[in-house]
């Protein structure tokens, strides 16, 4: 377990006090704030480390993405899934010592089979959204138990997934949150921690933190143009321009949704010099990547990974979205193509990453609203609940597959929610992230800050890994 | 040369019929504006005190302008000045009688059959010719630049943000589909909204985009059950929301304190019964993929034989009655009547509408007024999108010129609108009458255009709040989801390309091979102001910008900076000056802001 970041003994001290008397978010947010004057900077500076959240949005069959190829096994996934089975035979084999079963990987992922069979991937079993543990079908009906809003909506499970409160429906990410108490906006170039390729997102905004966005061209950003050719009074007319447009955005404006534009825009105009003229010391990677736009997204974050001393942060996040796992229809192509799309950029960040000799410091794990039904609807599969996610990073215990790769019997099978094939999640969304956020380097004290149900699965102060992935 | 002469004329042969239209000026009902000649604009004083919150007066200019900020895609000088005179009321009365110019399915189809013959002409292979996502686009601002038809431009829009289809994932490689669906949601922006979502469930480019086109009833033995997708996200998205609602808004609490669901997983499931057995209009066999463009044209068609027998139960508690013989349509038009009456539906729907039009946080009295408008049209009539469209927009929250001076009111101008709004302010055009524009660098810049969304949650969400005083005040601010640092600069670049630069404001792309010529570049006319300025009257052109663009309010200091750093600029051409003013009003936060 490596050393926590810093000195926030105060706020693990006063948060149960705190928690007792208001509600959950109010006493959060005053957590954080009361943090933000006690905030000091990381006690490691040499101390780089990144988290990539990708999320395969739309909702991943991931139960076409690690299979069973046990003999019994495999019977069972056939005759539940029918059209939608995978052929035995395609599957890229895997050894899982944690599982009872043997398993098998989806046959287009070629890279993320190899970075498993290396040991630096490994796959999360039944994971899913949970506000406390639900052992089966029964406890599930029995409204005992507190359940995740909007278990099989689009908005809210990729809403739960990014914010780890699934009791309710919050704007504040865990990235964001994480990005709140650690301060890690550099104070010179103001560029947050928090980095998106795919825009505003939940998982990266916190209560004083904001994502910064950048694009896969060029060099990630790009700066209002200015005056060319005015007679050789253009940078007269430029600096005159962006005088007067910064005047009115630094300033305060009585009307909320004002202040709110010119605020945001004014971050941006400052950040914008300081972010190109760090990504373009940046030697150019020999790992060539694939030209689809996750690919190049993938491209970009290597890149920023690689001037991490120039942008000042030592802790990054990252964040993008591949949308379109939404298959009602077409699953099986539609899987294929994107399936090898995902493992593809993957193996070249580890390659890139490898070059610069910063694998070990960078951990990448996906994120899904759900997985899908089992069963088919004639050509696709519908909504599910828990499923199987990656996470990959030469910090990684890969070569395994953490949690319980359940059975995939429909019926009587006490984990299933419906004859749908919808499954009980057997780990939680909480366990898996909480690992990543303790390798993070954020102290067992704050981890119920970040993730305000964990106690409910794992004791922070317990000094044991919650699942043992990466600690 | 010669053939590029004549696909020229080929090209204008065709569209003339469209493009005598673009050459008029815009005639708003009875108003004619041609006769108006207004030689100054700076008698425009912004008093809240003199303007106007009823029907039929005469609104000042800055509170027409504001008024068409919300009720249309952009307006220029003239327009205003003939809503001032009209009055409101009337204004609406007469864009309701309004017809439409030509459907965006027959544009789109022409140009695919100009392309059709230049490729014969050249000796091009045919059968490589299609409808391309460009003609489709150019067929949306032919309309949003010409078609008289104002107000229902600006609510099909709307509608398309709420009812969304995309060109994500797939829908794109089907122009047509894409320009008939929303032929569709103008059709319908001025009819009843229960024929509205009818007309929504039962268009094939729905029925791919929610994948409820060959979804076939269940097979249990099979385990096959059938596809939930549209189920949901009819209710979620389209008509009911995810709690039960008061109406005005507010969430009916039980009596533990808790929001009460709208629906559960079971109801998914029964509704998704309902949705089984459409397929194609043209297909003889059910599960067939398309035939044809023309599968993507016409409504989906029931086979009874595909759907699934039995009753469901819907949220309500109703039940369709296991009909014998099975009647699938019978059963749709069950549940979208049950749907349609839901108690929710008034403020859910107009919640939204409010949202898309006028502001992101409307009162529970601004959404109780609209709702009640929804349930009962003054003739009994439920549903009636006029009367929603007319309590929204008539609405003292969204006339009162005392909210604009509310800090708490408003909302951020999607970056479409602002584009159309520019357009139309100073009707950009060209000779050519063509307004070609595939939009790609603006998508890039901005995420978006019209029916672009990355998924069915649209391109930002109702409910998101931006940090800082808009989430601390427990408000939403939805557009500020696609505003960030890659979309402010992005934007930015464009108005300095097209403001300062003076470069073609749409992006052209060629039709049928012919060349981007002069003729064809779309610019922006300035003409009005730029001679204004240039008689010394250019805090008078400023201010024209200001009434146009930002109804006239630009906060005094913002005001000051924009003529002192013109001023400044040591330019022998004001020209020049009025292309940064531009620029800088177009970035400044009292723009930004519709309040």
């Amino acid at each position: 377990m490596p050393k926590p970041l810093s000195r926030r003994r105060f706020i693990g001290q006063a948060s149960c006090a705190a928690l007792g008397s208001t509600t959950l978010l109010s006493s959060l947010a005053s957590l954080m704030g009361t943090n933000k004057l006690m905030s000091t900077s990381l006690e490691d500076p040499g101390d780089y480390k990144a988290l990539i959240c990708i999320l395969l949005a739309g909702g991943n069959d991931s139960f076409n993405m690690l299979v069973p190829r046990g003999e019994s096994e495999y019977a069972e996934y056939a005759a539940t899934r029918t059209d939608l089975a995978l052929p035995r035979e395609n599957l890229l084999p895997i050894d899982a010592p944690s599982q009872n079963k043997l398993l098998g990987i989806h046959p287009s992922m070629t890279h993320v089979h190899q970075l498993y069979q290396q040991g630096n991937l490994a796959f999360m079993t039944n994971v899913g959204t949970l506000v406390e543990p639900i052992s089966n079908e029964q406890e599930f009906r029995s409204g005992v138990k507190k359940l995740p809003l909007g278990i099989y909506s689009h908005s809210d499970q990729i809403q739960q997934w990014q914010t780890a409160i699934p009791q309710s429906r919050e704007a504040i990410g865990w990235g964001g949150r994480m990005a709140d108490l650690l301060q890690e906006t550099d104070t010179n170039t103001g560029i947050s921690m928090n980095i998106s390729l795919s825009g505003r997102n939940v998982f990266q905004s916190g209560q004083n933190t904001l994502e910064y966005s950048i694009s896969n061209r060029g060099n990630g950003v790009q700066g209002v143009e200015g005056y060319r050719y005015w007679n050789g009074n253009q940078g007269f007319l430029t600096d005159l321009r962006d005088g007067a447009y910064k005047n009115m955005v630094d300033r305060m404006y009585a009307n909320v949704f004002e202040q709110t534009v010119g605020s945001l825009t004014n971050q941006t105009l400052e950040s914008i010099e300081s972010f190109e003229s760090a990504i373009q010391q940046v030697a150019p990677f020999t790992t060539s990547f694939g030209e689809h736009y996750f690919s190049q997204n993938m491209h970009m974050v290597a890149r920023t990974i690689a001037a991490n001393s120039l942008l000042g942060n030592r802790r990054q996040t990252f964040f993008m979205t591949f949308g379109g796992w939404d298959h009602h229809n077409e699953v099986l192509n539609n899987q294929e193509y994107m399936l090898g799309v995902v493992s593809k950029a993957i193996g070249d960040l580890y390659a890139a990453l490898g070059e610069i000799g910063l694998e070990d410091k960078v951990t990448t794990f996906t994120i899904s609203d759900f997985a899908r039904t089992l069963t088919s609807n004639g050509n696709g599969s519908d909504h599910a609940w828990g499923g199987n996610a990656i996470v990959a990073g030469g910090a990684v215990n890969g070569g395994d597959v953490y949690g319980d790769y359940p059975d995939l019997y429909v019926r009587d099978n006490p984990l299933m929610v419906s004859r749908r094939g919808n499954l009980i999640p057997t780990t939680a969304a909480d366990e898996f992230f909480a690992e990543l956020i303790l390798w993070f380097g954020v102290s067992p004290n704050d981890l119920s800050i970040i993730l305000p149900n964990i106690n409910n699965f794992y004791s922070p102060n317990s000094r044991q890994a919650p699942l043992g992935f990466i600690l | 040369m010669a053939r590029i002469f004549s696909n020229a004329l080929l090209i204008a042969g065709i569209l003339l019929p469209v493009l005598t239209f673009s050459q008029k000026p815009i005639r708003i009902g009875g108003g004619n504006t041609g006769g108006v000649h207004v030689s100054s604009s700076d008698q425009q004083q912004h008093d809240p005190g003199s303007t106007l919150d009823g029907i039929g007066k005469q609104p000042n200019l800055s509170a027409a302008s504001r008024f068409l900020g919300q009720a249309t895609l952009g307006a220029d000088y003239q327009t205003i000045v003939a809503a001032s005179q009209m009055g409101y009321g009337e204004w609406l009365g007469t864009q309701f009688e309004t017809p439409r110019a030509f459907y965006l399915e027959d544009l789109t189809k022409q140009l695919t059959a100009t392309a059709l013959d230049s490729a014969l002409t050249r000796g091009d292979d045919p059968n490589r010719v299609e409808p391309r996502l460009h003609y489709w686009h150019t067929a949306w601002w032919q309309y949003t630049m010409t078609s008289p038809d104002l107000l229902r431009a600006r609510v099909a829009l709307a509608l398309s943000e709420i009812f969304v289809i995309s060109e994500v994932p797939e829908l794109g490689d089907h122009p047509l589909a894409l320009a008939n669906y929303y032929d569709m949601l103008l059709d319908h922006a001025f009819g009843n909204y229960r024929d509205l979502l009818e007309a929504i469930t039962l268009h094939p480019a729905m029925g791919i985009y929610l994948t409820h086109v060959n979804n076939p009833k269940a097979a249990p033995s099979l385990n096959r059950f059938p596809d939930e997708n549209y189920a949901r996200e009819v209710m979620q998205l389209f008509s009911i929301g995810l709690y039960m609602l008061h109406p005005d808004g507010s969430l009916i609490l039980d009596e533990k304190g808790q929001p009460v669901p709208t629906y559960n997983n079971e109801n998914i499931q029964e509704l998704a019964k309902v949705f089984t057995g459409l397929s194609f209009g043209d297909n003889y066999l059910f599960g067939q993929e398309a035939l044809s463009e023309q599968s993507y044209l016409h409504p989906m068609w029931m086979f009874n034989s595909w759907h699934e027998p039995g009753p469901k139960v819907l949220p309500l508690g109703d039940t369709i009655p296991d009909r014998n013989p099975v009647d699938g349509m019978a059963d749709i038009h069950d549940a979208l009547d049950h749907l349609a009456n839901h108690p929710n539906v008034g403020p859910f729907i107009g919640r939204l509408l409010i949202q898309r039009l006028v502001k992101s946080n409307p009162s529970p009295e601004y959404i109780a007024r609209v709702s009640a408008a929804f349930a009962d049209n003054g003739q009994g009539v439920r549903g009636d999108l006029k009367a929603v469209i007319r309590a929204i927009l008539l609405d003292p929250e969204a006339r009162d010129c005392y909210y604009v001076n509310d800090p708490w009111q408003g909302m951020l101008r999607e970056p479409l609108v602002r584009y159309t709004q520019l357009c139309r302010a100073f009707n950009a055009s060209n000779d050519d009458g063509l307004y070609r524009n595939r939009m790609d660098d603006f998508h890039r810049a901005t995420f978006q255009r019209p029916l672009a969304s990355p998924s069915v949650f649209n391109f930002f969400q109702p409910d998101y709040q931006p940090i800082g005083p808009v989430a601390d005040n427990n408000l939403v601010g939805p557009e500020f989801q696609i505003t960030n640092s890659v979309s402010i600069t992005g934007y930015a670049n464009l108005l300095h390309q097209w403001l300062v630069f003076n470069q073609e404001v749409m992006e052209f792309r060629s039709i049928a091979g012919e060349d981007k010529t002069d003729e064809r570049r779309i610019y922006l006319d300035l003409e009005e102001e730029i001679q204004m300025a240039e008689n010394g009257h250019l805090a008078q052109a400023i201010e024209r910008f200001n009434l146009v663009l930002a109804h006239g309010q630009l906060s005094e200091t913002n005001r000051q900076l924009i003529l002192s750093t013109v001023t400044a600029m040591e330019t022998e051409d004001p020209e020049d000056q009025l292309r940064l003013a531009l620029f800088l009003i177009m970035v400044s936060p009292d723009y930004l802001i519709l309040k």
